[in-house]
């Protein structure tokens, strides 16, 4: 029997989300540089705080903040756009569109894909931070709720920038480097916000990726639970619902305007 | 019943007028070839079919009935790009829009099996797709139109860009099909494709079908029973002979066209030309080419009744009737 409704929403979801997951173990390159380049992150900051034990911050807290500025922000947020603007440039969405692909299952199956990719680097990272001396010290449901949260955001965000501004596979790098390692450098996703002037730590608290970091490095670092993170997972959750929701509103305006092209 | 009809079919984009009252249908198990100049409305109906475009006024029925997006499931389309997962292997792209359509997991390995043998995918099956050639792209390229096992496959110029070699390999493709009774609508620049395929043909001319019929019914619309390709210098002496002779003229790619009335030998064209300078001639049939610009002609205005005006010098998708000299 033809299946339909949600049995055919979840085949075309699996379906998009093994072709993704596919592509990446054929291309490896991808896949490397999102393991070395958080792996080689963690290994320098390992380093520095084995030199500096005096300085702010310690290596329990360094994992959270490279799982979220060196791991899911290129693969979730980078990969998002990545994965909109090639199907785009192979003709492949023109294809899909003739298709009964609905939009819900498509957008299902990319986060399901990075979510998968997600996981797989964040045993990576905590694994790599444990041998290097790091303990998690909090509570894993919360830590994994966390790192959901990011991701959805995330994949969120990179549905927008990939359906409103990303016509190429040029025009992803500039933006994502423009805006985004700012955001994470205000984030103080590489050392402690402690260390950021007053107001610039004002502004942070407006940045999404600030209440990654600290909900994440609370949890993992310091072993903080809901109740103490509750601000920053409100923010969270919230900015997670809203950029999915912008994401979702893009890409279904982006069919629309590809099938009028 | 048709498998498919355009009824009154409009469209423009801002101030042109694409598609101007479109008709034709197709029928069950025919292969039907859609041509026309490009901006004739070809790529725009195909688009209105498959639910990528929504037209203006008229209606589109598949089967007898409106062309819901549930209707239009019957329809495979094979887009003019390769549209493809260039990463992946041959069968793991059929299974993905195998998923994507929803064809079920119990049918759908059988399905790509018989399409694997069908397309001869079998010595390709552990190579992406980015390594195959681009004629076994396109193969591919329809074999995934044909996944969900349509009732109508729609081929978008599918041998743009290919080889001979490669083209007459998915000629072979294609009329496999043909015997397995599928309906195909095909548009092609090839004229010579159209020919070799399809069982009827309709010819767009600004935003509606100008003639259709089949191959036989289209080249009887050519005054003449062969046609005698001449190369000479004094363009006015050859027109003049032609009108002597009675033989209707067209310049088809540079070179002077006499439509020859009844089946004749080279020499006696040689003798019938002789004495005003001819470099070449060479004796064709009449093909789907000239009937397709004897169409595109019709209506129009000769440009000129001059033989020396560049004009004529000049190549042009549609060839320059000339004019018998009146003196």
């Amino acid at each position: 029997m033809t299946p339909s409704g949600f049995s055919l929403v979840l085949q075309q979801t699996t379906a998009i989300a093994r072709r993704i997951l596919t592509e990446y173990l054929r291309q490896r390159r991808t896949l490397i540089f999102w393991a070395v380049f958080p792996a080689l992150m963690l290994l320098l900051f390992g380093l520095i705080y084995g030199a500096n034990p005096s300085m702010p911050g310690s290596m329990d807290t360094t994992p959270a903040g490279i799982l979220i500025g060196a791991a899911l922000f290129f693969s979730c947020l980078g990969g998002t756009v990545s994965i909109i603007v090639a199907e785009r440039e192979r003709r492949t969405l023109r294809r899909l569109l003739v298709s009964p692909l609905s939009p819900a299952a498509y957008f299902l199956g990319v986060v399901l894909a990075l979510s998968f990719v997600a996981f797989c680097q964040t045993v990576i990272v905590f694994a790599l931070a444990y041998a290097m001396g790091a303990r998690y010290r909090g509570d894993v449901t919360l830590g994994a709720t966390i790192v959901a949260l990011s991701v959805f955001a995330f994949v969120g965000l990179g549905f927008f920038f990939g359906a409103r501004f990303a016509k190429r596979a040029e025009d992803v790098n500039g933006p994502v480097a423009a805006f985004g390692v700012p955001l994470l450098v205000l984030a103080g996703t590489w050392f402690p916000v402690s260390l950021l002037p007053k107001f610039l730590l004002q502004i942070a608290w407006f940045d999404p990726v600030f209440h990654m970091n600290e909900a994440l490095k609370g949890v993992s670092g310091r072993g903080l639970g809901w109740t103490d993170l509750s601000a920053s997972l409100i923010f969270l959750a919230a900015f997670a619902a809203v950029s999915l929701a912008l994401g979702i509103e893009s890409y279904r305006r982006m069919l629309t305007e590809e099938k009028r092209s | 019943m048709s498998a498919v009809r355009f009824v009154g079919l409009r469209k423009s984009f801002g101030d042109r007028r694409v598609l101007d009252g479109l008709d034709f249908s197709i029928a069950r198990a025919e292969v039907y070839g859609l041509l026309g100049p490009n901006g004739s409305g070809k790529s725009t109906a195909i688009n209105i079919l498959c639910n990528l475009l929504d037209a203006d006024s008229g209606a589109v029925e598949i089967a007898g009935r409106p062309a819901s997006p549930a209707a239009r499931s019957v329809i495979g389309f094979c887009p003019q790009e390769i549209a493809l997962y260039k990463d992946l292997f041959p069968a793991e792209n059929l299974r993905f829009f195998a998923d994507i359509y929803g064809v079920p997991k119990a049918d759908a390995a059988g399905r790509i099996a018989e399409l694997i043998r069908l397309f001869g995918f079998e010595r390709f099956a552990r190579i992406p797709v980015s390594e195959l050639s681009g004629g076994w792209q396109r193969r591919l390229n329809i074999a995934v139109a044909l996944v969900h096992s349509p009732e109508i496959l729609v081929l978008d110029e599918p041998t743009s860009a290919l080889d001979l070699e490669a083209r007459h390999e998915l000629w072979r493709t294609i009329e496999a099909l043909k015997k397995r009774g599928m309906t195909v609508l095909l548009t092609t620049h090839h004229l010579d494709e159209a020919e070799q395929l399809c069982s009827r043909i309709g010819v767009m001319k600004n935003g509606r079908i100008a003639r259709e019929g089949s191959v036989s019914e289209l080249l009887s619309l050519v005054p003449a029973k062969a046609i005698a390709l001449i190369e000479v210098g004094d363009t006015a002496a050859l027109l003049a002979r032609a009108s002597q002779l009675g033989w209707g003229v067209r310049r088809y790619a540079g070179k002077i066209g006499c439509l020859l009335p009844q089946q004749v030998a080279l020499e006696e064209v040689v003798r019938a030309l002789s004495g005003i300078g001819v470099s070449s001639v060479s004796l064709q049939r009449v093909s789907l080419e000239q009937a397709y610009f004897e169409i595109l002609q019709e209506g129009r205005e000769p440009p000129s009744t001059n033989p020396d005006d560049s004009t004529l010098a000049q190549g042009s998708e549609a060839p320059t009737p000339v004019s018998r000299p009146t003196a």
